[in-house]
């Protein structure tokens, strides 16, 4: 230590104008609540705390069986990836986009789910928001229970008509349970639809019925069974320059559904 | 170290995180593609690890590393022990998600490493200015 400074720890420890030695500024060491309490309690405090944060984001990570039919997470962030692009019924970005990606997917699928959170925004990033694509959503119901994807799709449609598909569908994802573990409800679709901004919930619950709902439904349905016939899966993609000929994507690799590998597959798809 | 060269690194390392934090926050409310030479880091920054209750991780970071830098800029025990003790909760964390990136997401995100090493470092840095203060204090008074 050098001279300066032992000199200014000595300045530290004389007497304090209240009578006992003082260590330093607003510290007495007769006082109860000695440094090394302090760094017990401290890190029993750190400890709890750690425990806590590690708690909750073990039952956040774990929900997938179950969510919470309140608990919604990624609200902000699902309105910063699709904040400002334009949206009309299930078609997301500029309607005169010189690509067309269409995808099918499933509310309970996993799969779907996995791609929407790690592969939906980069594309949204580097193609939608540049105008160089758009995105159609065909939403499908074949995984038990179906009636639990029925009323996904009734929400989205509905939301849909509002402009709100796909971030209502993003949520969705965001907050997926364990395909067959009826974790759709209708509790659940009201908490998600309350977390999209600029939805109006009470107009969505109502139009769930509507005849519209209805069609764009029916016309998802009619589109998946034209590509897929009866054997559905998801999620499935088509991709090509609008207005042309849309191609089946080749997806066979959980690699060519990442972020790095889909976009290239893209790239090929869409510069035939 | 003296003890003020102990608590600029402090500093410094706190500003590191924050500033690491402070990037992720941006990516993430912004939309803007982070820079990633590892692969993993939309993976993991998509991923339900990536928040707490609704809350980013990366805010939750980025409001520890302040608290810790204002703990270095308070002189004193006190300031070294809630030093301590705040940085043992980043370190706890810190290497739960770094479980995470190895385990149930599979993906490495070199940000995430890059705190982990900052936040190692300032755990370090912390208990060491706790100790140093205690050893001053537990000094006889000169008469």
């Amino acid at each position: 230590m050098g001279k300066a400074s032992r000199s200014k720890s000595q300045r530290r420890l004389v007497p304090s104008p209240a009578g006992g030695p003082s260590a330093s500024p607003g510290w007495t060491r007769s006082a109860w609540l000695t440094p090394t309490r302090a760094l017990l309690i401290g890190l029993v405090v750190a400890l709890i705390t750690a425990g806590a944060l590690i708690g909750v984001s073990v039952a956040g990570s774990s929900s997938s069986s179950k969510p919470s039919a309140t608990t919604v997470t990624g609200a902000l962030a699902t309105d910063a990836l699709l904040h400002g692009i334009p949206q009309r019924g299930n078609v997301l970005g500029d309607p005169s986009a010189p690509a067309t990606l269409v995808e099918f997917g499933e509310p309970q699928c996993p799969i779907c789910g996995a791609w929407a959170r790690e592969t939906l925004p980069t594309v949204v990033r580097d193609y939608v928001r540049t105008g160089k694509l758009k995105i159609v959503f065909h939403g499908i119901s074949f995984i038990e229970p179906t009636k639990d994807s029925d009323r996904a799709l009734a929400a989205l449609a509905a939301a849909g008509a509002q402009g709100r598909q796909f971030q209502l569908l993003d949520l969705l994802y965001r907050n997926q349970g364990e395909e067959g573990t009826g974790w759709i409800t209708d509790d659940r679709l009201r908490a998600l639809s309350d977390s999209v901004l600029g939805l109006d919930v009470g107009r969505m619950l109502d139009e769930r019925s509507s005849d519209a709902t209805k069609a764009q439904i029916r016309e998802s349905a009619r589109a998946a069974a034209q590509v897929m016939g009866e054997h559905l899966r998801t999620p499935t993609f088509l991709a090509g320059r609008s207005g042309g000929q849309l191609s089946l994507m080749p997806v066979s690799t959980v690699d060519q559904l990442g972020p790095q590998g889909f976009p290239q597959l893209l790239d090929q798809m869409t510069s035939r | 170290m003296s003890a003020g060269r102990l608590r600029a690194a402090i500093a410094a390392l706190s500003l590191a995180g924050a500033g690491i934090a402070a990037y992720l926050v941006y990516t993430r409310y912004s939309g803007a593609a982070i820079f990633c030479s590892t692969g993993g880091c939309e993976s993991v920054q998509n991923s339900k690890y990536a928040e707490v209750a609704g809350i980013p991780v990366a805010v939750l970071g980025l409001i520890g590393y302040a608290a810790i830098l204002v703990t270095a800029a308070a002189p004193g025990p006190m300031s070294a022990a809630v030093g301590v003790a705040l940085s043992a909760v980043g370190l706890a964390f810190s290497g739960y998600l770094l479980y995470a990136q190895l385990g149930p997401i599979d993906a490495i995100c070199q940000w995430c490493v890059a705190n982990d090493a900052v936040i190692s470092l300032l755990a370090t840095a912390c208990l060491w200015r706790f100790l140093r203060e205690q050893l001053l204090l537990a000094r006889p008074a000169p008469r």
